[in-house]
């Protein structure tokens, strides 16, 4: 009884010290200390500094700063510019025409990016200029641009992705493959309400000027052809596995020096920002995973996830409704906390309740990956929502309502992955 | 006036090692892919790419704490005006300058122990472990220090709250 009541107090003190506004990564040790000190006789400081500096230089974690670093570089390039360039001739056709070069972009974008905001942020700084210019409805590109960004999470490389496999233990390669089915299919989530809105609202999608002939349209693309390279090349290398990830995010990140170079935007301080951005970046979420390891190792003294994965079994819950209740649970987290915060936070304490139910630990972290982009979206915390604000200075309330359409179409993806989870298992399983 | 800049020029320093750390990190990994192809006996480089990693994660520390850059709840902070605001503020610093300086000194004691007892990673690279923990325990010292300065400015009301656009394209 003693044990939760301690237990209790240690959850509040946390939340009192984050909300408070302590850096996050300080408070995660912090806390972790105070748990250690209460509750283990072995040193907490010296127990701080041997998991902190093991966690922080584990082989497996070394794709993280190399995928950031290779994000960076792309950011700084002028890919946005001729993805629109490529895109837009193909997309005309459809209900909704150029809005698609924003999810087509994003869906593109992600498959080089490991972040949302950044995604959002590159197809962004092209699209609701050029879109805004032509007439289309604001209400869909600002929340269609919000939405697809997300998917820089779900489809691979995603350092959400990584942060799971580090702290679950699960194949970050894997689960990389793992995001491939379900990034495609929100993507075309995405797409198709674009249509049945514009079939709806016809007279709102304003009419195309250019027409292309088939060869003309070819010829446009060829802007497209070496992100198209550096994504077969990156993620082709994981699926063939012929590289760790790891390896392909060196890879990529010498991959995008050339495509930089190439279009000539490699230049001494274009490397330097993408290399000092990288560092920062890193260093930042490095902060947060070095807290957060500390926290697990404190959470497991005090036995905390065991006793909740005993207290949940003994709710007898269906695997269901645990889902659910976790969906909306981190649902409510993501309004205040931002998606590493949130995963590597709940991910120590949740994951023996998570394995007794059953649950396939690579689809859990699909599932998780999804529910982080909704966290993404959701005020008053929500990155996405932060980089439109700066790019089109309108009220985050706006820029969050326009989004919500695309939310609930993120729950539907939740709803899609547990009804047919093969989504997510079939292709990493292919890999043996 | 000269303290403030050996000040800024220890977090930029060390922000600068900690780039280089990251361009170690990728030079490692690539080493470990050439060597499949052609031997070059170099062995370890796994264990140099985790070590360079910590390194430049360490480093960079105190330098993205100044371009304001390392995450915090600021829901509260930027609702509140004025004494309560600067009040808020104090204690964050203070709670932030006690946790850093817990996490720097057992950083370097960290170091020191593996130095003393001569402790050798148990990896194929046998790295006597206090040489690549030095980029933890002097991350985390500068760390401290940048925390201090901050909380010194502070309370002479001369601190101005570091904002960063970069931080929105961090996720």
């Amino acid at each position: 009884m003693n044990d939760i009541v301690i237990t209790l107090l240690l959850v509040g003190s946390l939340f009192l010290i984050l909300g408070s506004g302590v850096w996050i990564g300080l408070t995660l040790s912090g806390v972790a200390w105070i748990g250690m000190q209460l509750f283990s006789s072995r040193s907490a400081g010296e127990a701080m500094a041997v998991t902190v500096w093991g966690s922080s230089s584990s082989w497996t974690l070394t794709a993280l700063p190399l995928f950031i670093w290779m994000g960076e570089i792309l950011f700084r390039t002028k890919l946005s510019e001729s993805m629109f360039k490529g895109l837009a001739p193909w997309v005309n056709w459809l209900p909704g025409r150029l809005l698609h070069t924003n999810v087509i972009g994003c869906t593109i974008f992600a498959a080089v990016s490991g972040s949302s905001a950044a995604t959002c942020a590159t197809i962004g700084k092209m699209t609701l200029p050029e879109l805004s210019k032509r007439g289309y409805p604001q209400d869909l590109i600002i929340g269609s641009l919000a939405g697809a960004g997300t998917l820089g999470l779900l489809i691979p490389p995603s350092i959400i992705m990584i942060v799971y496999g580090v702290t679950a233990e699960v194949s970050i390669s894997k689960l990389f493959v793992a995001g491939v089915l379900p990034g495609l299919i929100l993507a075309s989530l995405f797409s198709g309400y674009i249509v049945v809105w514009s079939l709806m609202h016809p007279e709102k999608i304003p009419p195309t000027l250019e027409k292309y002939t088939f060869w003309q349209k070819l010829y446009k693309s060829r802007h497209l052809i070496p992100v198209i390279a550096l994504i077969g090349a990156v993620l082709g290398s994981i699926y063939a596995g012929i590289a760790t990830a790891t390896e392909a995010a060196a890879v990529g990140v010498v991959g995008s020096f050339v495509l930089s170079a190439v279009q000539g935007s490699l230049t001494l301080p274009v490397f330097k920002e993408s290399l000092m951005g990288a560092t920062r970046l890193y260093c930042m979420i490095a902060l947060i995973l070095a807290g957060a390891a500390f926290l697990t190792l404190s959470m497991g003294y005090i036995g905390l996830p065991r006793h909740l994965a005993e207290f949940v079994s003994s709710l007898g819950l269906s695997p269901f409704a645990l889902i659910l209740v976790l969906t909306v649970f981190y649902a409510i987290l993501g309004c205040f906390l931002d998606g590493i915060s949130m995963v590597v936070l709940t991910m120590g304490v949740l994951l023996p309740t998570v394995q007794a139910a059953g649950i396939d630990l690579i689809w859990f972290g699909i599932f998780v990956v999804i529910v982080v982009e909704m966290a993404q979206i959701t005020p008053p915390v929500g990155f996405n929502l932060f980089v439109l604000q700066g790019m089109t200075k309108k009220e985050i309330t706006y820029i969050a309502r326009v989004t919500l359409p695309f939310f609930f179409l993120m729950v539907g993806m939740v709803l899609l992955l547990w009804f047919v989870p093969q989504i997510a298992t079939y292709l990493p399983q292919q890999m043996g | 006036m000269t303290l403030r800049l050996n000040l800024d020029r220890l977090y930029d320093g060390a922000a600068y090692a900690a780039a280089a750390m990251m361009v170690l990190t990728l030079v490692m990994v690539v080493l470990g892919m050439v060597d499949r192809y052609i031997t070059i006996n170099f062995r370890g480089t796994d264990m140099y790419a985790g070590y360079c990693m910590a390194s430049a994660g360490f480093l960079a520390l105190a330098h993205t704490l100044k371009r304001g850059e390392h995450i915090r709840v600021t829901l509260l902070v930027n609702m509140l005006k004025g004494n309560a605001k600067r009040g808020l503020e104090i204690w964050c610093l203070i709670a932030a300058v006690f946790l850093s300086a817990l996490f720097a000194f057992y950083s370097i004691k960290l170091a020191y122990q593996s130095w003393d007892f001569h402790d050798i990673s148990t990896g194929n690279d046998a790295t006597p472990l206090w040489i690549p923990q030095i980029g933890m325990a002097v991350g985390t010292l500068v760390l401290l220090i940048a925390f201090i300065d901050e909380l010194v400015m502070e309370l002479r009301g001369q601190r101005v709250a570091a904002s960063s656009d970069e931080m929105l394209h961090n996720e």
